[in-house]
Order: structure tokens, then C-alpha cells, then sequence
């Protein structure tokens, strides 16, 4: 069982584009049900990610009006240099680093490239299942 | 976002670039093309003033006045004979025009003619016009609605930007401030200024009290002055006034049109304060006050 087992594809997790409105990659996080969205350019290199606790934050800090923040790009509210897993790497180094950096979602790249998405749940009962 | 720079004029007319750090631009002309004569004496005494002043300018007047208040109120010359006459001002005066453009239409006839074309306040968000606007390919001048926050432009500039669009300026004419009022945000210029386009500031509609007179709109003109001296102060890269010789016999916006006589007094301030505030910024660099992240 490696990460290319388990990780969620493309089509089961948010995936943005960077020109996206934060709105919209809200919403998309909320269809999914997901609170991690990446945004990708045309060719799917990751460029960051959006979490819904990075937009908690974000709206105890700014001091502008929710209306305003919606309307911004997405890429404004990215973390620009997130932590990612390699597709190649083993699900115990993932665990491993999702503890470290206590988050629960890795998105998973090769070569830069956007492959999927490391959801800690899912890893966890595949490890429990080995 | 990387400043970009709206250059307005095709042919053989003078080409005024406008953005960025480059000096302060004029956009003025009678509200309404009244007549040929009219318009001809208009463009030569505000281009005698522009030019003492030295301050590069772009003559603006309508074919069609769409948003009166009264059916009676005077409607314009219409398409035809008005932008005849805009390319007869083009001709002569070497000058780049701009009209607006209520009627989707109209959008084609108007871009052949006019090296800017002008979406109106009210229609700032209306997809047709803004189309419309775009296909003609002539840099696009987007009134902020009145109704409208700064940051919800970014809308209508995607939609300009979605149909080809990407030469943009972007202007305040004032927002409702309950009925029959204005009040100018000053804040909405850095605000659309994050678009990279350039910011406009319509001194002249800002002072406007819309239809507070039962059926047309009053003005408040004393106030202009102020309002321009903030607004050049604050950071804009045009400034667009509706200038006429006798504002009372004016057939549109009678209220709010600025009399020549003081367009030079205006200009000059407009124009020094614009300059210091590029001189503060060359000695002090950028502000440095940011938002919390």
C-alpha cells in the first residue's frame, strides 16, 4: 500500500484555479467537503494552498469587510510554499510529517505537479488494515 | 499587481498615455454634444487652457444623454451627427475623444470613432454594454456605479478582461450616500488601483445631487476645487471634468458641469499637487503602512 493507493484523486478534493475569487474557492471547499482547497496553474504545478484555518485566521486579522476578502484572488490568501508529500515517498513518512507539522491533508506532487490529495483518515486505516 | 499603462489615441491625433507614474491626465469636454459649433469652440478653449496649464487632455462629450431624469429633458444629437462630430474634433484638433455608450448597439459605431469609449456608471455592470465596450478593442473608460463598492470593479474589469479587453481605466464619480446624495470614498482609488489599471477621479458628477431637483439633478459645484485637490493628492492618474462656457444654458448636467472660467485655477492645482505627491514618492518611496495578513 503506498500514497498512490490511498491519496484522494483530482477529482475528489478541491482544485483551483489561481485566478479563482476566495468566494469560489470557498464554496468549492464546502462541496466537497474538504477544508483544504489547491490552487494550480494551467498545467497543474502546485502554486499553494488555501485551508479553512488559514481563513479563520484571516478574518480575526484583516480589517476589511467579508465582501471585500471574497472578491480578492485566491492566490492572495495561499500559502505559497506548503507541505507537500512526494507520490513516490511511503505513507509512514506522510504520517510522520502530518504529525511534525500538525496538519491533516498533504497534497501530493511529482515534480512540482499536483497529483492528489493525503488525507490523514484514509492513511490511518490503511496502515490499521497492513 | 504591476501598474499598468492606458494609451488613448489612434491615427493621427496626439496619443496621451495614462497610468502609473506618468503626469496627470484630463479627460473634459460639455456633458452633452450640444452642436457642431459648440463643440468646435469647446475644444479650442479647453485646449488653449490644457496647453498654458501644460497638462495633456482628452475631449469628452456625448451623442446620447440615456439616463435623464425627465422625457423632456434633452436627449442629445444622436449617433450619427455626434460622433460626426467627434471625428470632426478629432480632425481638427488632433485630440483623442471619448463619448459613452448606453446601448449595447452602439458600441461598434462608437470604438470606430472614438479612441476611448466610456461605460457609464449606471451600466457598469451590465454584460452587454461591457462587451460591447471590449469588442470594440479602443481602451475602455469604467465608471464606478453608484451603488457600487471599489472592490466589487474587479467584477466588471473581468468581464472587460473575459471579452479581450485590457487597457482600463477605472473612475469615481462618487457613491450614493442615502437618496438624492454622494459622498466620495477616497479609499476606493487605492482600492481600484490593486486592478493595475489606472484611476480616474469625475470631480464634476462627484458634487452632483442626483435628481434632488424632482426631475434632474442639482450640484454642488463649490465643492469641486476641494474634491480635486484630494483626489490628486490621494493618487489618481486622470481627472475628468464636464467643462462648459455658459453652465447654465448647459443642455445636460447644467448642475454640475464646471464653468471654463475656472477650468485653468483647477487644472493647475490639479496638476502641481499631482506632481508633489510623485516628488514625495520619489524622495520617500512607496507608503509603508500594510494591511494585517
Amino acid at each position: 500500500m503506498n500514497i498512490k493507493d490511498v491519496m484522494l484523486s483530482l477529482d475528489n478534493f478541491p482544485v483551483i484555479r489561481e485566478s479563482v475569487i476566495l468566494k469560489e474557492a470557498l464554496e468549492e471547499m464546502s462541496n466537497k467537503k474538504i477544508g483544504i482547497a489547491c490552487v494550480v496553474n494551467n498545467d497543474f504545478k502546485l502554486l499553494g494552498i488555501i485551508t479553512d484555518g488559514d481563513i479563520r485566521r484571516k478574518i480575526l486579522t484583516i480589517q476589511k469587510p467579508l465582501s471585500s476578502i471574497f472578491i480578492d484572488d485566491c492566490i492572495d490568501h495561499a500559502i505559497l510554499s506548503p507541505k507537500t508529500i512526494d507520490i513516490n515517498d511511503t505513507l509512514e513518512l506522510a504520517v510522520n510529517l502530518m504529525g511534525e507539522k500538525r496538519v491533516w491533508d498533504l497534497p501530493v506532487v511529482e515534480n512540482g505537479i499536483l497529483k492528489g490529495l493525503l488525507h490523514l483518515h484514509p492513511v490511518v486505516s490503511a496502515l490499521l488494515r497492513k | 499587481m504591476e501598474s499598468k499603462i492606458v494609451t488613448v489615441g489612434y491615427g493621427k491625433v496626439k496619443q496621451v498615455k495614462i497610468g502609473d507614474k506618468l503626469p496627470l491626465v484630463f479627460i473634459g469636454g460639455p456633458c452633452a454634444i450640444e452642436s457642431h459649433e459648440h463643440a468646435f469652440k469647446m475644444a479650442k478653449d479647453i485646449g488653449d487652457i490644457c496647453q498654458k496649464v501644460g497638462i495633456e487632455w482628452i475631449y469628452k462629450s456625448c451623442y446620447d444623454k440615456d439616463c435623464r431624469s425627465s422625457p423632456t429633458s434633452f436627449h442629445g444629437v444622436g449617433i450619427d451627427e455626434g460622433l460626426k462630430i467627434l471625428s470632426d474634433v478629432r480632425d481638427e484638433f488632433g485630440l483623442p475623444v471619448v463619448s459613452d455608450f448606453s446601448d449595447s448597439t452602439w458600441g461598434a459605431s462608437t470604438g470606430e470613432v472614438c479612441d476611448l469609449v466610456q461605460v457609464p456608471a449606471y451600466l457598469c455592470r451590465q454584460t452587454s454594454i461591457l462587451r460591447a465596450a471590449a469588442k470594440t478593442s479602443k481602451p475602455v473608460l469604467l465608471k464606478k456605479g453608484q451603488f457600487m463598492s471599489p472592490w466589487n470593479m474587479k467584477n466588471s474589469v473581468r468581464k472587460l478582461e473575459a471579452h479581450g479587453c485590457n487597457q482600463i481605466i477605472l473612475a469615481d464619480r462618487g457613491t450614493f450616500f442615502g437618496y438624492n446624495m454622494l459622498v466620495n470614498d477616497m479609499t476606493c482609488f487605492p482600492i481600484m488601483a490593486t486592478t493595475g489599471y489606472p484611476v480616474c477621479f469625475d470631480a464634476g458628477h462627484s458634487i452632483q445631487l442626483p435628481t434632488s431637483m424632482g426631475n434632474i439633478s442639482g450640484g454642488q459645484r463649490e465643492f469641486i476645487p476641494h474634491l480635486v485637490r484630494s483626489a490628486t493628492a490621494n493618487g489618481i492618474n486622470a481627472l475628468f471634468m464636464e467643462v462648459h462656457d455658459n453652465p447654465d444654458k448647459a443642455l445636460s448636467d447644467a448642475n454640475t458641469v464646471i464653468d471654463i472660467k475656472y477650468l485653468e485655477n483647477i487644472l493647475y492645482q490639479a496638476k502641481k499637487v499631482h506632481e508633489l505627491r510623485l516628488e514625495l514618492l520619489e524622495k520617500l518611496g512607496p507608503d509603508n503602512v500594510h494591511p494585517k495578513k
